[in-house]
């Protein structure tokens, strides 16, 4: 069995308390078995010097003399030769006492009440008891004797009774002792067994690794209350984890091939152009070609790092700036106002009421204005000519809304939940037309959640495309101060 | 010879034809994703497939997939910019023929190209050599006994093609298939016309010094060419005006 019992470990410092907790009490049962002890044995200790001061003071008679004397007949008496006796009367005269001993002389007051007194006898330490009694000699019938008052003290060394509550309390303690020694192992022992889901749960999750992620927690994890919801945890974390980690590698998959596609068109132009011997007509025309796909590779270069821009501040909405969503899409219709005109589509911008010319949104100024000029070129690339896009912009509670409508050929049931995909091309017939890298939708989608929001697309087959952006408003602060 | 191209980057697919078509002499059918390049295989015999890997609707993999799976035989070159030599493996495992990763060089990859065509027709060597003919496939010229042909690039594929498969008959639509690609209009004249020059060069070229020579090319009527065999009653009588089903049993 190997024990876990590295100084910092849950089982070592399980064991450490538990021990402490038994030692404590071990210490505080040796106290209360000694008081307990002490005060058993004591009273029977008392209960028996009570008894022989008895027997003492039975033995006091009538002397049958003629002064009416009491004596103590000591002849009845049979005590232990370690302890003491002393009879006297009221005059302090004494009446007997055992012959081991001189005396307490005036230990004990004549008269007072019955009790216990601490004696040194012969330099031992001895517990006695006192008892008083009258006692009449003479013949009282005939009006003739005399009342006594005898006391008697008996004494008793305690040695013997400390030695009895001293041999308890050692017993109390070495069991304690020993109940300590067998205790510990057996502690560690258990925690081990105790402590297997853990180790399980462990050793599977030490499985898990970026080429394999599969994570089947333990059962024994599961059933177990204080595991279940770190497991649970564990497992949601890691499902995340794959996700996101499946996630990026298909981004750079899609965005080496979509590279070095972009590569080896440039690549392949310029060696076709080289092939043979051409007119300079021919070199002109293939150098133009060339120079059109090395804007495409530049172009695909620039919105990845737009991408990744904007994506890697996605969580960081900390230099949130107000910008003008109505300025920006005006601006967006006048600098797509070429594209519109060779395509032969209106842009119609619904004017914005006095709520959204005051409203603002958390985004940088050149986000929004790519983000508008995004979904616009979108829609007029997807517009038949002579056919109307429409942009509206409101305010629907603490909300702007920004919708691009189009009137085109509209997206497919089942490309419409990957639009937003990276690199995803819904009808590659129509991109090759338009040109487009599939990041454009991606990078909307990453600066709309920057700024809190969020962008959804409804389409129609033949019927048109409207793109719906919400971000929350934010009124412009000078206003609020003009107020 | 007749190549396939399934490839969806309009502007890669543009240099590839071109490139194919200018230098090997290649007639190339450009499909643009995976579906219309699955069905164009279906339809015609192609000499040799590009096929790039990631494409819409159907990808390269499943195209060559279902190609397999029809037993069509023809050599197929992936182009792919996967890494890994996992997905390299699982595409020869499915019946490619080689590959290129992109960026690639087109140089290479049209001797790539005249490799395959070469080996799926049984040839080792860029040089064909058949009955007193040499065709050299690299430089595209043509001797005969020794004696440079001159042939404009029509005869020059007619031929090239035929040497490919000498002693069996070739119809006049397998050739017009092998030769020209969709973009062409189809007339059999047009064919018997190249066949008839091709002839009359191929003999100028030995002179007098073998009058007794039998013709290169001969005429079966109502059937096609073949190039002679050196003997009759030795010539395999395999082909078909059903130009599928005849290469197929061929190659």
């Amino acid at each position: 069995m190997r024990l876990m019992l590295h100084p910092r470990s849950i089982a070592f410092r399980l064991i450490v308390a538990v021990l402490a907790v038994e030692l404590v009490s071990s210490v505080v049962v040796v106290f209360l078995s000694f008081g307990y002890e002490r005060h058993a044995h004591f009273k029977s200790f008392d209960t028996l010097i009570h008894g022989r001061a008895d027997e003492v003071m039975a033995a006091i008679g009538d002397a049958d003399d003629a002064q009416d004397d009491v004596m103590l007949d000591q002849s009845v008496l049979h005590f232990p030769q370690d302890e003491v006796y002393e009879a006297f009367d009221d005059t302090g005269q004494v009446l007997g006492r055992s012959p081991n001993w001189q005396g307490a002389g005036a230990a004990v007051p004549p008269g007072s009440k019955d009790g216990f007194v601490e004696l040194e006898v012969n330099g031992r330490m001895f517990r006695a008891m006192h008892v008083h009694g009258g006692r009449f000699a003479g013949e009282r019938v005939r009006g003739q004797g005399k009342m006594h008052t005898v006391s008697v003290l008996y004494g008793a060394t305690t040695d013997r009774v400390w030695r009895a509550i001293d041999g308890a309390v050692e017993f109390y303690a070495a069991g304690s002792l020993l109940l300590l020694l067998v205790t510990g192992p057996l502690i560690a022992w258990l925690l081990h067994r105790g402590l297997l889901p853990v180790r399980q749960l462990a050793a599977l999750a030490a499985q898990v690794s970026a080429e394999a992620w599969h994570f089947d927690p333990p059962a024994s994890a599961r059933r177990t209350p204080e595991l279940a919801p770190l497991t649970e945890a564990m497992e949601s974390v890691l499902q995340r984890l794959e996700r996101a980690f499946l996630q990026q590698k298909t981004f750079v998959s899609d965005a080496a091939h979509e590279l070095k596609t972009a590569v080896a068109v440039v690549k392949s132009s310029l060696q076709l152009l080289n092939m043979k011997k051409r007119t300079s007509a021919e070199y002109k025309a293939g150098l133009e070609r060339c120079l059109g796909d090395c804007l495409r590779l530049e172009e695909i270069v620039a919105k990845m790092l737009t991408l990744a821009r904007e994506e890697s501040a996605r969580n960081g909405t900390g230099d949130a700036q107000a910008t003008d969503l109505a300025g920006c899409a005006r601006e967006s219709v006048r600098l797509l106002e070429t594209l519109t005109a060779l395509r032969g589509v209106q842009v119609t911008l619904v004017e914005p009421d006095a709520a959204v010319g005051r409203s603002r949104v958390a985004v940088a100024e050149e986000d929004c204005l790519l983000l508008v000029e995004n979904l616009l070129t979108n829609a007029v690339q997807h517009s038949a000519p002579g056919s109307v896009v429409e942009l509206r912009i409101t305010v629907e509670g603490p909300e702007m809304v920004l919708e691009v409508e189009d009137h085109g050929d509209g997206i497919d049931a089942e490309a419409l939940p990957h639009v937003f995909d990276r690199f995803y091309r819904g009808d590659p017939s129509r991109t090759r037309n338009t040109g487009g890298t599939g990041l454009g939708l991606a990078i909307c989608k990453a600066i709309a959640e920057k700024a809190g929001g969020s962008i959804v697309l409804e389409s129609q087959r033949n019927q048109g495309t409207t793109a719906t952006v919400r971000m929350p408003a934010a009124v412009r602060a000078e206003q609020v101060v003009g107020r | 010879m007749r190549v396939l191209l399934v490839e969806d980057e309009v502007r890669l697919a543009d240099n590839l034809a071109a490139a194919l078509r200018d230098g090997p002499g290649f007639a190339v059918d450009w499909a643009e994703d995976g579906m219309a390049g699955d069905h164009m295989a279906r339809q015609v015999s192609y000499d040799l497939i590009v096929l790039d890997l990631m494409l819409p609707k159907l990808d390269g993999l499943g195209v060559l997939k279902r190609l397999r799976g029809r037993q069509d035989r023809a050599p197929v070159l992936i182009l792919t910019a996967k890494d890994g030599a996992d997905s390299i493996i699982e595409l020869l495992n499915a019946g490619a023929d080689d590959y290129l990763a992109k960026p690639f060089d087109l140089g290479e990859l049209i001797a790539r190209a005249k490799a395959l065509i070469r080996r799926g027709k049984g040839a080792a060597h860029p040089t064909l050599r058949a009955l007193g003919l040499e065709v050299n496939t690299l430089e595209q010229t043509v001797r005969r006994e020794g004696v440079p042909v001159d042939l404009s690039p029509t005869e020059y594929r007619i031929l090239e093609y035929l040497v490919h498969r000498p002693r069996v008959i070739v119809s006049k639509r397998e050739l017009l298939e092998h030769l020209y690609d969709y973009n062409w209009e189809h007339h059999s004249n047009v064919i018997e016309a190249h066949v008839s020059n091709l002839r009359k060069k191929l003999d100028a070229a030995l002179g007098d010094r073998d009058a007794e020579a039998a013709p290169v090319i001969e005429t079966m009527r109502g059937r096609g060419y073949r190039m002679a065999p050196e003997g009759p009653g030795e010539a395999h009588d395999l082909a078909s005006d059903e130009p599928k089903a005849g290469t197929d049993r061929l190659r």
